[in-house]
């Protein structure tokens, strides 16, 4: 869907993307991550045709600035920053950006209703919160519901209800078929949507996969929370004995042990005998995080 | 096309929903009837209704400085006021290019100013025709198209600075350069260079007629292009033309008007699409 390759940005002799080269499949939704000005949304903007930029960019195999108005017309772009024009109101703005598109018949009452805006529609953008800003957004984004939709911190303005519901039409258009490209520094939120994730730092792309592969890639290991009723230090001090547990954090009365998936029982097995009363256990799979965390340390 | 079209009528609706097409034909209806029946009483006749000719003969001035004025006023933030505000990376994330952003907004632009003249001085007009016989009415058309015509070209000045700078500001304080450097320093200049050629007492004499240069430089500020365009085609204010060389003509005129607006349109394009955003 999306082809990058050997992308290169400069700003005034710095350099904001350095030869990246990276693939978007179709049907997937893959983030950028990384910390502020890794270069995530420079290649966004490349992506776009809004900045000059060295390499190549392909979309659905079509060169990128050479088929500019082409692929455009089937992309949905949500920038970080939503800036609409203050004097219209939510209906004209779209309006204005479906004529822009060539588009026909767009119902817009049904998709200021999708973002929840229905009673707004008549009002001026002027007077928006930043929150219905992102919405109305998100509504001009997917608009005649392109294949491809670019999302530079979608998620941005909203509150948590926002949040929720926004990630979750978000999951909907990709069960559709939509292919999503989004950036975002909200590591939570990248490891819920996207099927595989880019990290970048320094505006290089440090680390490429699905978030499974990458923290076998990077030896970050599932953690083992056991509650107990009461714990003790004797029961500590056995589990930290146990071999192939590698640390153990007490917080209260929960025990986070990391250690390998093999090693789980015997630590169940070593706690009861020891006479601990076990309420609840659970595997905590390793967060994006730690695995951000740890790529990027590396790579400084 | 369609997107040329889109940006030119939203350019065009944000204007008439902000009162500036009224607020403009309002201050041109009041100037025109002001004119037309206080003008001759600052000169030499009375109070009272005059006919058209006189009336442009009035304007001139007022006109050829109030119209570079709403010209930049309209444009100078067109495309640098979205760019800063970040409208402009959501509307070329469109399949919109940078070149239908520039024409898009002159055209837009360019329709404000056209019905602004056409209201407020066709208002004017009808007033006065109602008051005056023998209206001219062809030398007031005349007026009115090539006022149009010089607020044109000092929005195509003013979408050159939108295009090429980053901050309001700066294109604002550019359009201003540019408009005291055409109303005030060109002629200054030029008439400096001639005296020091010349001196005094030959640019006094009654017979003597400049060099070809000057008239090229001097027709080259579209504000005197403008005046002069005029003068070559309404009868009443002909004899402010002086020695003309007979190279100076409508067509002539007409082609310096025209390519200011290509030069500082396509101009501003080739600066706008090596911008990024």
């Amino acid at each position: 869907m999306i082809e990058v390759s050997n992308l290169r940005k400069e700003y005034d002799g710095v350099v904001a993307v350095d030869g990246i080269s990276f693939k978007v499949e179709k049907g997937e939704i893959f983030a950028l991550l990384g910390p502020n000005g890794a270069g995530k949304t420079t290649t966004i903007k490349s992506i776009l045709g809004l900045i000059n930029y060295e390499g190549e960019i392909k979309i659905e195999g079509k060169e990128a600035r050479s088929n500019e108005k082409e692929i455009k017309r089937k992309l949905g772009y949500l920038p970080e920053k939503v800036a609409f024009y203050d004097n219209l109101t939510a209906i004209q703005t779209l309006q204005f950006f479906a004529e822009l598109k060539g588009l026909k018949n767009v119902d817009f009452m049904a998709l200021l209703k999708e973002v929840g805006l229905e009673k707004d529609a008549e009002r001026k953008v002027g007077g928006y919160s930043k929150g219905m800003l992102q919405r109305l957004g998100f509504a001009q984004c997917i608009m005649g519901s392109p294949s491809l939709l670019i999302l530079d911190e979608p998620t941005t303005g909203l509150d948590a209800v926002g949040a929720y519901e926004l990630r979750e039409k978000i999951k909907r258009l990709n069960e559709e078929g939509v292919t999503i490209l989004l950036s975002s520094h909200i590591l939570s939120e990248v490891q819920e949507l996207s099927h595989r994730v880019a990290i970048m730092n320094k505006g290089k792309i440090v680390a490429i996969d699905t978030v499974e592969n990458l923290s076998k890639k990077f030896e970050v290991e599932p953690r083992l929370r056991v509650e107990l009723q009461r714990p003790s230090d004797y029961i500590l001090k056995l589990v930290k004995g146990i071999k192939s547990v590698k640390d153990v954090k007490a917080d209260g009365n929960v025990l986070e042990i990391l250690c390998p998936p093999s090693a789980k029982l015997s630590i169940i097995n070593t706690i009861e005998e020891a006479g601990g009363k076990i309420l609840d256990f659970k595997t905590v799979e390793p967060t994006l995080e730690e695995i951000f965390i740890k790529v990027v340390k590396e790579n400084e | 096309m369609n997107e040329i079209v889109a940006i030119a009528k939203k350019e065009f609706m944000d204007n008439w929903r902000n009162k500036w097409v009224i607020a403009v034909s309002s201050i041109f209806v009041i100037l025109t009837l002001v004119i037309s029946y206080f003008g001759s009483g600052f000169g030499s006749g009375g109070v009272g209704w005059k006919d058209l000719d006189v009336t442009i003969a009035g304007m001139m001035t007022l006109v050829s400085i109030l119209i570079p004025i709403i010209g930049l006023m309209l444009g100078y933030a067109a495309i640098v006021g979205e760019r800063e505000k970040g409208s402009l990376e959501l509307l070329l994330s469109y399949p919109v290019k940078r070149e239908e952003v520039i024409a898009g907004k002159f055209i837009g632009l360019g329709a404000v100013m056209a019905m602004a003249n056409f209201i407020g001085f066709g208002i004017a007009g009808i007033i006065i025709g109602i008051n005056v016989k023998d209206v001219a009415w062809g030398d007031y058309f005349i007026f009115i198209l090539s006022s149009i015509l010089l607020g044109l070209v000092f929005i195509s000045i003013a979408l050159f600075f939108s295009s090429i700078f980053k901050k309001r500001s700066t294109a604002m304080g550019g359009a201003i350069f540019l408009w005291f450097l055409f109303e005030m320093i060109w002629d200054i200049v030029l008439a400096g260079i001639l005296m020091a050629q010349y001196g005094i007492g030959k640019l006094s004499d009654p017979d003597f007629v400049a060099p070809s240069y000057y008239y090229i430089i001097s027709l080259m500020n579209p504000v005197k292009a403008y005046s002069t365009l005029a003068a070559l085609n309404i009868s009443s204010i002909s004899s402010n033309l002086g020695n003309l060389p007979s190279f100076v003509n409508t067509p002539f005129v007409l082609a310096i008007l025209f390519a200011w607006m290509i030069v500082m349109l396509a101009g501003g394009y080739l600066i706008f699409k090596r911008k990024d955003l």
